[in-house]
């Protein structure tokens, strides 16, 4: 379903709302029947909001839900239902009375219905086991380690890093002291087309001649990473570059709010500087061809291309003071 | 009548005495401990102590020289080196004696046995003091006896265990001993100014916990039901710090103070024992044991609920197993807030731990132990519902359920969405990267936090309900109330989803920093809301009384379910804690050399730990078992009628 669009920013409270109101207009629609002396059973009330979620689930959110979350989210939606259906001991009864009749074959159809049921679920079961038997020819499923822990010192160009407590020394104010709140300030806004907040202030804009200090290094990265990196992690940094679909997964996206702004500046600079070459054994199937960039960059390059790619996409690198 | 004073003075003198005497003698360790403590122990591991190191130095400069000083890796202060460096294992039998098995899972085993005793019998009794004071203050006399008779089934269950866990401890030390002797060597090096205070601490306990048990009949009535009472905060007392001092272990493992880079002892036990992770570890064990203690005694009274024979035993176990999911519940509540601190301090003293643990090698381990929270969670307020149905009146708020059910189910959706999902490689491609544009926002920190709110949120406000089952506020200002008690929880709810969605526009830092706000609106719907409730139930309407022993049976399933997860959850959680450490014994100081130093897949680890959970609920049963036995032997007036459909107690021990 994609004539109703998922709007980019308000995704996953749209998502939630959409659900939200699906319920709340199922549970008026009961209410009006249930007036009009027409109520849904409850079993086929718990049966259909079921079956609604997962469909929606399937159906309507983009790009595809892959199957490991969709069944976590069946299992939990599955036990909601439980929840509400039991809720009481009068619900509860009228949840389980068609499963009674059925069982009990109160009546011509419900016999008949258990007679299917007889046949149906050791075929179902049987069907299940088969299948899961047969040989497969899909890739198998991978857990990816997608960030994994960095080393506690990393060594580039002969110098080595103290992952903790190093800086990125162009991170710096107007003294040129380190300040990450003077860089927070002057990072793009985040919002739809990430908007630079004054283009005609040099103090902000990267591509002015006059720009000093820390936004200078920004274009500085900038003309770094569009010289090196915007092949794969493409020109607006969400990894959809020129060759990005050469390769599988696709080119981190920095500007999903799940990479760069939940790490630390120096976890970047440490993966810039090794590459997939270079992640450690924790990054299992290591599906990276990210280079190693201190085969090719200068230390200082790597720093200025990491503050660009935080400044272009509007995350503050993660600090824990 | 004055003979008869005189003597029962004299005889509640002489009890104070003999309690403070035995009081004295127990606590004597903790006395006779108090110089080691202050002057940082002697030598760890043969070296000359402090002072004498101080006497030596005086001797002379050349003399000086001679000492060498070390830099302790966390504290950065420098101290004499009095120990011997960690030992550099090697993959043989001298420093990994084995069997024809996996040593670690060996260690893996008796150590969660251990602990899963040792959290119940350190959380019972701290149950057993509220109990017992509840009992002591309140004026209804038929209560005071239904307190006490509750507290003394409390440690009865407790007692058993309490055996277990001294048998489960010396196993522990023996496969330690046999099977990882130079790192238990080690450890115990550097603990030795602690390790016998520990073991003297352990028989205090023990002799608090007897006297304390066997004294209740002794000590029913006036003064001395008060010193037997005040018996209880001293054996939580000498509880809590055992398992601080435990936890130090612990902690030094993960977080290592008071040794230089070779793992050299300074001389500075304060430094072993108060390492980055130490008080963070405290908070949350504490809390934990509560949490899983409650679990399992609700449990006990489950098992005995739905094996009742008679309507009174089902109105006294339903009682109880409401009390004791109630308090546990109670802890569970802040043990996410304390749990956050703990990696917050986790992240700020090893930024790749923190990564290893939450966005790395164990982060799915996290997305199951968020499942089983929400589980938690979730049968909490499934029971609360379940029991609206013994009370007249309840089912105003039943049909409200379905809107908690969503709110419930939507939070806990969000809480267990993975960062790292697990996909086919055509599934990723077809996601067009590894972060799902939609779902991968509920994968991080901001949005979890929103999740696992609204859930408390809803928990809270589940408890009001009960709370008001069958009873409706009269005073005069009900209606205000009731709408500000509404509008309360409506606007924590809407701070709570706004911050969560703030909270991806600003630096990590400052949305850590947000949490407060968060975690303050739905700590003031748990305080403000329950005592605005309380203080408008004060004067109210009852409905009818609360039938006791007549809820649906699922509840009590709900309540093992409950003490289930529990269990799992300590041993999934016990898991990651250690698994944190990788290839380390002790981190960075000491490598574990052996052939199991890797991490073990998901599938073994939960395997593990199942195994585990089977094992502890089959032993516990057990303990239920020889529980039963003795409540058999009690007089129980199975003819008397309940008043008000109330339990009653036992009328002796």
């Amino acid at each position: 379903m994609t004539w109703l669009k998922l709007v980019e920013g308000y995704m996953p409270m749209q998502m939630i709302s959409e659900l939200g109101l699906s319920i709340l207009v199922f549970v008026l629609i009961n209410w009006a029947l249930h007036r009009a002396g027409m109520g849904v059973p409850k079993f086929w009330a718990g049966v259909g909001v079921w079956v609604f979620i997962q469909l929606y689930l399937k159906y309507r959110i983009y790009p595809p839900i892959p199957f490991s979350v969709r069944a976590i989210y069946g299992t939990v939606s599955a036990c909601g239902i439980f929840m509400w259906v039991s809720g009481s001991e009068k619900e509860w009864q009228e949840f389980k009375r068609p499963i009674l009749n059925v069982m009990d074959g109160i009546t011509g159809f419900h016999k008949s219905v258990r007679m299917a049921a007889l046949f149906v679920i050791p075929l179902a079961l049987g069907g299940f086991a088969y299948n899961s038997f047969l040989p497969s020819f899909e890739e198998p499923i991978e857990l990816r380690t997608v960030h994994p822990a960095p080393p506690a010192t990393t060594k580039v160009h002969g110098k080595t890093f103290v992952l903790q407590v190093v800086q990125n020394p162009y991170r710096v104010n107007a003294d040129g002291d380190y300040d990450q709140g003077y860089t927070d300030a002057r990072i793009v806004e985040q919002a739809m087309g990430r908007l630079m907040k004054d283009v005609n202030d040099p103090n902000y804009n990267p591509w002015d001649p006059n720009a000093e200090g820390y936004i200078k290094y920004v274009r500085e990265g900038g003309e770094i990473f569009f010289q090196n990196c915007h092949f794969c992690h493409g020109d607006n940094l969400n990894g959809r570059g020129l060759w990005a679909y050469a390769f599988n997964p696709i080119p981190a996206n920095f500007t999903d709010a799940g990479t760069i702004a939940q790490l630390q500046e120096t976890f970047v600079f440490w993966r810039v500087s090794k590459g997939g070459i270079g992640l450690p054994g924790e990054g299992f199937p290591w599906a990276s061809v990210m280079p190693p960039w201190e085969q090719h960059l200068t230390v200082d390059e790597i720093w200025k291309v990491v503050m660009f790619e935080y400044w272009h996409t509007g995350y503050y690198p993660r600090t824990w003071d | 009548m004055g003979r008869l004073r005189s003597r029962q003075t004299r005889k509640n003198i002489l009890a104070v005495s003999g309690l403070f005497a035995m009081g004295s003698m127990l606590l004597l360790p903790i006395f006779v401990a108090l110089p080691v403590l202050a002057g940082g122990g002697a030598s760890a591991t043969g070296g000359p102590p402090p002072d004498v190191v101080a006497a030596q130095e005086a001797e002379g400069e050349g003399e000086k020289e001679q000492v060498e000083v070390g830099r302790d890796v966390y504290y950065k202060t420098e101290g004499p080196v009095v120990g011997a460096p960690a030992p550099k294992t090697e993959d043989t039998e001298t420093f990994y004696p084995r069997y024809n098995f996996e040593s670690r899972v060996l260690l893996w085993v008796a150590n969660q046995q251990h602990l899963y005793y040792g959290s119940f019998v350190l959380a019972v009794p701290i149950f057993c003091m509220c109990i017992e004071f509840a009992g002591l203050i309140t004026k209804d006399k038929a209560m005071a006896k239904k307190y006490d008779q509750l507290a003394y089934d409390f440690i009865k269950i407790s007692l058993t265990a309490y055996s277990l866990t001294a048998i489960l401890g010396g196993i522990l030390i023996f496969t330690f001993l046999t099977l990882y002797p130079a790192f238990f060597g080690y450890l115990s090096s550097i603990f030795r100014p602690v390790m016998h205070i520990y073991a003297l601490m352990f028989v205090a306990e023990s002799g608090t916990l007897y006297i304390y048990y066997y004294g209740w009949d002794k000590m029913k009535e006036g003064l001395l039901k008060w010193l037997h009472a005040s018996m209880s905060v001293v054996l939580n007392v000498i509880g809590t710090v055992l398992m601080f001092l435990a936890n130090s272990w612990i902690g030094f493992m993960m977080s290592p103070a008071g040794v230089d880079e070779q793992g050299r002892y300074l001389g500075n036990i304060w430094h072993v024992i108060h390492t980055a992770l130490w008080n963070p570890l405290n908070v949350h064990r504490i809390l934990g044991n509560m949490a899983f203690g409650g679990g399992v005694v609700a449990a006990y009274a489950a098992y005995r609920f739905l094996s009742a024979k008679n309507d009174e035993e089902r109105a006294h176990y339903d009682w109880m197993g409401y009390i004791a999911m109630a308090l546990g519940v109670a802890f569970l509540i802040p043990l996410p807030f304390a749990g956050y601190w703990l990696m917050r301090e986790v992240y700020a003293y090893r930024q790749q731990m923190g990564i290893t643990l939450m966005g790395g090698l164990l982060a799915w381990l996290f997305i199951i132990q968020a499942t089983m929270i929400g589980i938690l969670f979730l049968t909490t307020n499934y029971y609360l519902w379940q029991a609206l149905g013994r009370m007249t009146g309840g089912e105003r708020f039943q049909r409200y359920i379905k809107y908690f059910v969503f709110i419930l189910v939507v939070g806990l959706l969000v809480f267990i969405t993975p960062h790292t999902i697990v996909m086919t490689p055509a599934e990723l491609k077809a996601m067009g990267g590894q972060q799902h544009p939609v779902l991968g926002n509920y994968g991080v920190m901001s949005a979890k936090n929103g999740g696992i709110n609204a859930i408390i949120m809803t928990t809270v406000a589940s408890f009001i309900w009960y709370q008001r089952g069958n009873r409706v506020p009269a005073v005069k200002w009900a209606k205000f109330g009731n709408i500000f008690l509404i509008t309360f929880f409506v606007v924590a709810h809407l701070n709570n989803i706004w911050v969560a969605c703030y909270g991806y526009f600003i630096p990590a830092n400052v949305r850590i920093g947000l949490s407060i706000p968060q975690v303050a609106g739905t700590l003031s719907c748990l305080f403000i809301g329950s005592a605005l409730n309380l203080a408008m139930l004060r004067q109210s309407k009852e409905l009818g009384p609360i039938r006791w022993g007549q809820i649906a049976p699922r509840s009590q399933y709900a309540l093992i379910m409950l003490a289930t997860a529990f269990t799992w959850m300590m041993g999934l959680m016990g898991y990651i804690r250690s698994s944190v450490r990788l290839f380390w014994h002790v981190n960075e100081i000491m490598r574990d050399n052996s052939p199991w130093a890797y991490t073990h897949t998901i599938g073994f680890g939960a395997n593990v730990i199942s195994f585990n959970v089977l094992f502890f609920w089959i032993t516990i049963l057990f303990v239920f078992w020889l529980g039963a036995l003795g409540a058999k032997k009690a007089p129980v007036p199975a003819t008397q009628p309940v008043p008000g459909g109330a339990p009653q107690p036992a009328t002796g021990h």
